[in-house]
């Protein structure tokens, strides 16, 4: 990728090292008088990348919003500075401040999808901002490693995967060839691989085209193999232990007992025979989640074809199902089939895109089928939400990959965890409070958060309500559709086990869908294996990963090695 | 350093901001509602020459009978508010329960939209004419039951498409999978989330709603004359508006500045931040 040359570029030519942007002390507060950003600094210097790293909440998002001068409405800010490319932008006019993020700088956020007008195609979203008319679209998507570029350039945002469009979006910043370029969790939601390609790619833009790079992350191992500078923001609120800043993933012991507390629920007991096993298996890497399965005497028993041949009625089972969107499309599932047995974990894996939303979104009734039939307890759900009975929809739910839209912004927090509660009379009226404080603080939330409205929480906030949501309703089976994307590395160990925990207590059976490996590894029975919306491996976990029969599994595998 | 106002502070100011430009439409209801008990003198019998200059005890002089303008002036806008906002509030209100099920459930919304597309072409004044004329003693009910007719299909089309996007976001899909009825999807989960789009599709609705009463007050088909109404005092008065303007302008004044308040309010009304900040998918 060739930088535009001729550029006005008055704070290289001079001082090769002067700051492409500085901010100094910089607190930002809402509306209600919260800091949402207290005392925070960071410098950004051309061929440099800057990582920002913190608990949920801790302000990261506002930070990087600061930096392009747009703070998010209702906030102001109340001290310091902010220097983009020498013009303090804060207080920059409306029409140089437009120029600026125009030309110089490029700003990627945390949902991706907001960002794509879904009636442009991909190559008119590309080549919308580009410096240079004439650019290719292909050579961009092939430089930020979506392959397939030919294929997807004609699509809508709506036809991709979660990871498709966040790579389209950062192409989109790429185009214009940026001097500062901000990404808000660039690598949430992409598989371990693909993390560590982007990885490199950033040091590559910064390294080679002297970019000043500035990203939010939580993945501990990437932002210390790429990072130039870590910028650790603390929490602007008081947390939970579980959230604690920085608290490193390593004693899983330590993250069980802070997620569940005294709080009574999910016992600690529970809790501690989780971490029992994941102890285990991350002694001894893959190989020693053959002990977690064996151990679990629930295991089900499906065999290594894609349909489920168990030995009782499987809790949900969902039997050759194809869905297509658009006439004269290709599937995006083609006979896939799932068994789920009562109290166990099941892993569904997959490369971005082939088809794990899609197959989420079929068994809760959100998405028609084109073909097969999903049951629960041996009675067939109708494959949409209309026909089927409220019980039957109370005891499936779903935890959407994006937090962001999957919150209703004029209710609060307590309204929306309470609401499953009353709908489905899981408590007396009188008890609902309680039962709300005491599901956020499983969840790792302060109760406060009770009155908040979601526009007032961070990403991993609300992903941790949407979780409390899902439990409030007391369900038999939860889906977790790449739960953990929006979550730092503690706050996501310490939602598995709270989850985990409570499985073993009889508590819903989970089926897991993520492209996290080791996560799936290590909490899972049986996993399988979609690729290119097949079922190409099933089994049990332990045996799918020490001898992948299909060289999709494999490939799956050996990126997830590397990836740590 | 470069501190900027105090939050609480600013909040206190946007407060004011709002309570300021909700405060004509606040006052000129309130006297048009309460002016019939303020008149200082009766309507309907006259106290100076017909189209008698403003005078002493006359401000704004007399009609074509030598009544007293502003005393009718004060009579006759209570009407034209209630009537207008029962109409404004109707047509709002039908057309987001209409627009939220028909984006919610796809087959009603293309049920809804091609009927509102079929009831658009008739022309306003035509859809009075046919209502009053066949039901010639609906009076004031008349009129609205025609404003209220015209008015819901222009309203339901913006409604539908303003209820898309939320109907196809995470948390309606989140409630819908979780069991919730459509009747709390409708009320609960979308409607609450087209505040903004809603207050000033009332606004505007308001605003058409006075216009087809005070067409209908002008065509004679609701007030009858000796009542005092806005609308019928330009059509009587119109001949003396040499002799004395204030017995049009005056009417014609309030109508227009009642117009203009209420969309000014209805926009200060409409939350900006935060909240109705929407995610689709």
């Amino acid at each position: 990728m060739s930088h535009r040359p001729g550029r006005d570029r008055d704070w290289t030519t001079g001082l090769p090292d002067a700051p492409a942007a500085r901010v100094t002390g910089l607190t930002v507060t809402s509306a209600a008088g919260r800091h949402l950003v207290r005392e925070a600094g960071l410098t950004l210097r051309p061929g440099r990348l800057v990582a920002l790293t913190g608990p949920s909440g801790s302000g990261k998002t506002t930070l990087l919003r600061a930096l392009t001068g747009l703070l998010p409405p209702g906030t102001a800010r109340t001290a310091g500075h902010v220097e983009v490319l020498g013009h303090d932008v804060l207080a920059l006019p409306q029409r140089e401040l437009r120029a600026l993020r125009r030309d110089r700088l490029a700003h990627v956020g945390q949902d991706p999808a907001s960002g794509l007008n879904p009636w442009m195609r991909v190559d008119s979203l590309v080549r919308e901002l580009a410096a240079d008319r004439s650019t290719d679209p292909v050579a961009l998507l092939d430089e930020v490693r979506l392959p397939d570029g030919a294929r997807l350039s004609g699509r809508r945002p709506g036809a991709l995967s979660g990871g498709q469009q966040r790579r389209v979006a950062l192409a989109r910043a790429l185009a214009r060839r940026p001097d500062v370029l901000l990404l808000d969790e660039p690598t949430a939601g992409l598989h371990p691989g693909l993390r560590d390609e982007i990885g490199d790619l950033l040091q590559h833009l910064a390294r080679e085209h002297r970019l000043a790079i500035a990203f939010s992350c939580h993945d501990a191992g990437l932002v210390g193999r790429i990072a130039d500078d870590v910028v650790r923001l603390g929490a602007a609120v008081p947390h939970r232990p579980v959230t604690a800043a920085g608290r490193p993933p390593a004693p899983p012991g330590a993250g069980a007992t802070g997620a569940t507390g005294a709080d009574g629920m999910a016992g600690t007991a529970a809790a501690a025979d989780t971490t029992d096993t994941f102890d285990t298996a991350g002694a001894s890497g893959a190989a020693g989640t053959a002990g977690t399965a064996s151990k679990t005497s629930t295991a089900s028993t499906t065999g290594t074809s894609d349909t489920a041949n168990t030995t009782g009625v499987p809790l949900l089972a969902v039997r050759d199902v194809s869905v297509t969107f658009g006439r004269g499309a290709a599937p995006v599932l083609r006979d896939v089939g799932l068994a789920v047995a009562p109290g166990t974990a099941v892993g569904v894996v997959g490369a971005s895109g082939c088809g794990k939303t899609t197959l989420a979104r079929v068994v809760v009734g959100l998405q028609a089928v084109t073909a097969g039939s999903i049951a629960l307890d041996g009675v067939p759900l109708r494959p949409g939400p209309r026909g089927r009975a409220r019980e039957q929809r109370r005891r499936v739910q779903l935890v959407t990959q994006n937090p962001l839209g999957a919150l209703n912004p004029s209710r609060t927090v307590g309204d929306t965890v309470g609401r499953p509660l009353r709908l489905h009379r899981r408590r007396p009226a009188r008890q609902v409070p309680a039962r709300v404080t005491e599901l956020l603080e499983q969840v790792g939330l302060d109760p406060e958060y009770a009155g908040r409205y979601p526009h007032e929480l961070s990403g991993g906030q609300r992903q941790r309500v949407a979780v409390a949501r899902a439990l409030a309703a007391e369900p038999d089976v939860l889906i977790c559709d790449e739960i953990t994307s929006a979550l730092d590395g503690g706050t996501a160990e310490a939602i598995m086990d709270l989850l985990g925990g409570l499985r073993a207590r009889h508590g819903p059976a989970l089926v897991l869908i993520s492209h996290d490996l080791p996560l799936v590894a290590d909490r899972t029975d049986t996993v399988t294996v979609l690729d290119a919306g097949r079922v190409v491996e099933s089994g049990r976990t332990a045996d799918v990963f020490t001898a992948p029969a299909h060289p999709a599994t494999a490939a799956l595998l050996s990126r997830a090695v590397t990836g740590r | 350093m470069t501190a900027r106002a105090r939050p609480g502070a600013s909040a206190r100011r946007r407060r004011t901001a709002t309570a300021v430009r909700v405060l004509p439409a606040l006052l000129l209801v309130c006297l048009a509602l309460a002016g019939p008990w303020l008149t200082p003198h009766p309507v309907d019998t006259p106290v100076t020459g017909p189209y008698a200059p403003p005078g002493a005890g006359t401000p704004l002089g007399g009609d074509q009978l030598g009544r007293d303008v502003l005393s009718r002036l004060l009579a006759g806008g209570r009407e034209l508010v209630v009537s207008s906002l029962v109409v404004a509030l109707l047509v709002t209100g039908g057309a987001a329960v209409l627009g939220a099920v028909g984006a919610l459930r796809p087959a009603v919304g293309r049920l809804v939209e091609r009927t509102a597309d079929l009831l658009m072409l008739l022309p306003a004044v035509l859809g009075i004419l046919l209502v009053t004329l066949s039901w010639p003693d609906g009076g004031r009910l008349a009129v609205i039951a025609a404003a209220v007719g015209l008015g819901v299909p222009y309203a339901v089309r913006l409604a539908v498409s303003a209820a898309a996007p939320v109907a196809a976001s995470g948390y309606v899909e989140a409630a819908a999978a979780g069991g919730e009825r459509l009747w709390h999807l409708v009320v609960r989960d979308v409607l609450p989330n087209l505040r903004a789009t809603l207050l000033a599709l009332f606004g505007l609705r308001f605003v058409a709603a006075v216009y087809v009463v005070a067409t209908a007050g002008f065509l004679q088909v609701g007030p009858q004359p000796p009542a005092a109404d806005w609308a019928l005092m330009i059509r009587e008065n119109g001949a003396g508006i040499l002799l004395d303007p204030w017995a049009v302008l005056a009417p014609s004044a309030a109508i227009g500045l009642l117009a203009m308040s209420v969309n000014l309010a209805a926009a200060a009304l409409a939350p900006r931040t935060g909240r109705e900040a929407v995610t689709a998918r």
